[in-house]
């Protein structure tokens, strides 16, 4: 630190404790880097006026350092940890519900004026030190901003998006990025992956990738929300007598029973054998029947039908008639 | 970064904090502890927060809903840095020539 710390509070020896305490608070308001964000001097000037004032506000302690008895080394406190390291950062618990989703700027007004602040910064040429040995702040002068955000598109298998995975995109510049797939995605769901986007200017956070998901079609499921459907195709015996058949579903085979007389376009449902969806609620498989007959009809079964006729009238359109 | 403090090294970490004055802090709602059984826990935010808070009651004789009042309009002003430095990346990641026409739309709306 400054080797006289009257003159880091801009006081003399003379100064009285009064006047030291009023030195500091004066500092305070105008460099504490907490309140002054946008001073990149200010930080600097608050280090050397506090460690100042911890040698100076006791008296003893001042009268020994006044005395020659002890210097002004090892006065600094240990590490500063300002708020302002995190009051802007993301998930700062004190920050509330902000941005421009939520908010956003009231009117153009502000934004302008926010840009006047970024122009003149600009056209005031970079390069500009703050202060030896001391991070810069975002005042004029200079330039940290968040890095832009990155796009890219996935292709992801059925069974991948149903159950999760990790995938590994390759980059433009020949870099990879590995890609942790959540159980449950739905197809045009985007991933944001912080950080992973283009590098920030100055001291700017890196902007975020943003990885859109494209889920392929299954041969044999489809996905509505969590549930699954499955057209299930059956033999015309099982479905007059009931049979007890194995149904593939996206975590293996299950056998399922199929009741006494289904018809074709019946929905069976297989409760939580669907997607594990957002909620850790696993949806439900769907199974649309299909009675599917025999490529060739045997004369065993024409006969069969044709005494089944003659004694039993059903009409299965009788409801279409006018 | 995720490190939990006590209230014990809180206080030893943070100068100008007393166990009473921590107390009167939570109860004010200027630091959110996690709440732990069977004590409470703090974040690094929490102790950089403590620590202008001691600086603000020291400094300004600023308590209870004076300081939290002040520390609202400080995370007010580092929310609107945090999006300007959003929208400043945003605007940055353009191509030259929508830059130049910001800058200029900005230049005509200027008040002289």
């Amino acid at each position: 630190m400054n080797s006289d710390p009257y003159a880091a509070l801009g006081l003399s020896k003379s100064a009285t404790d009064a006047e030291i305490k009023k030195a500091y608070r004066k500092i305070v308001k105008t460099s504490h880097p907490d309140l002054n964000p946008d001073d990149p001097t200010a930080e600097a000037r608050f280090k050397a006026a506090s460690a100042a004032y911890d040698l100076l506000k006791d008296p003893e302690q001042r009268a020994r350092f006044d005395r020659g008895e002890i210097d002004a080394s090892g006065q600094e406190r240990p590490e500063y940890h300002f708020y302002k390291q995190y009051a802007g950062a993301e998930g700062n618990p004190y920050q509330g519900q902000g941005g421009f989703d939520a908010r956003g700027f009231d009117n153009a007004e502000d934004l302008s004026s926010f840009f006047d602040e970024y122009l003149r910064g600009r056209a005031g040429g970079t390069g500009r030190s703050s202060g030896p040995g001391f991070g810069a702040g975002f005042g004029a002068g200079e330039f940290h901003a968040h890095g832009a955000d990155r796009h890219f598109r996935l292709e992801v298998g059925f069974m991948d998006a149903v159950l999760g995975a990790t995938k590994r995109i390759t980059l433009p510049d020949g870099n990879t990025l590995e890609v942790t797939i959540p159980r449950g995605i739905r197809d045009g769901q985007t991933l944001r992956l912080r950080g992973k986007g283009e590098p920030g200017f100055g001291k700017g956070q890196p902007g975020d990738a943003l990885i859109t998901v494209h889920v392929a079609e299954h041969p044999l499921f489809k996905r509505e929300g969590d549930d699954i459907r499955l057209t299930l195709p059956i033999g015309i015996d099982e479905a007059v007598l009931g049979a007890r058949v194995e149904v593939p579903t996206i975590t293996g085979s299950v056998k399922m029973r199929i009741p006494k007389g289904a018809s074709s376009g019946k929905v069976l449902r297989m409760k939580g054998k669907g997607v594990m969806g957002r909620g850790g609620k696993r949806g439900d498989q769907l199974v649309e029947l299909r009675i599917v007959l025999p490529p060739k009809i045997d004369p065993e079964l024409a006969q069969c039908m044709e005494k089944w006729r003659e004694k039993h009238s059903f009409d299965p359109r009788r409801g279409m008639k006018s | 970064m995720s490190r939990i403090y006590t209230e014990r090294e809180v206080i030893a970490r943070v100068p100008g904090l007393s166990g009473a004055r921590l107390l009167r802090f939570i109860e004010a709602e200027i630091v959110l502890p996690i709440r732990r059984v069977p004590e409470p826990g703090f974040r690094a935010v929490d102790l950089a927060r403590l620590g202008l808070a001691c600086e603000l009651a020291d400094q300004f004789d600023l308590e209870g809903e004076a300081l939290a009042l002040v520390l609202s309009l400080v995370d007010q002003l580092h929310a609107r840095r945090a999006e300007l430095r959003r929208l400043l990346g945003a605007v940055a990641a353009q191509p030259p020539e929508v830059r130049a026409q910001i800058a200029a739309a900005l230049a005509r709306g200027r008040p002289d």
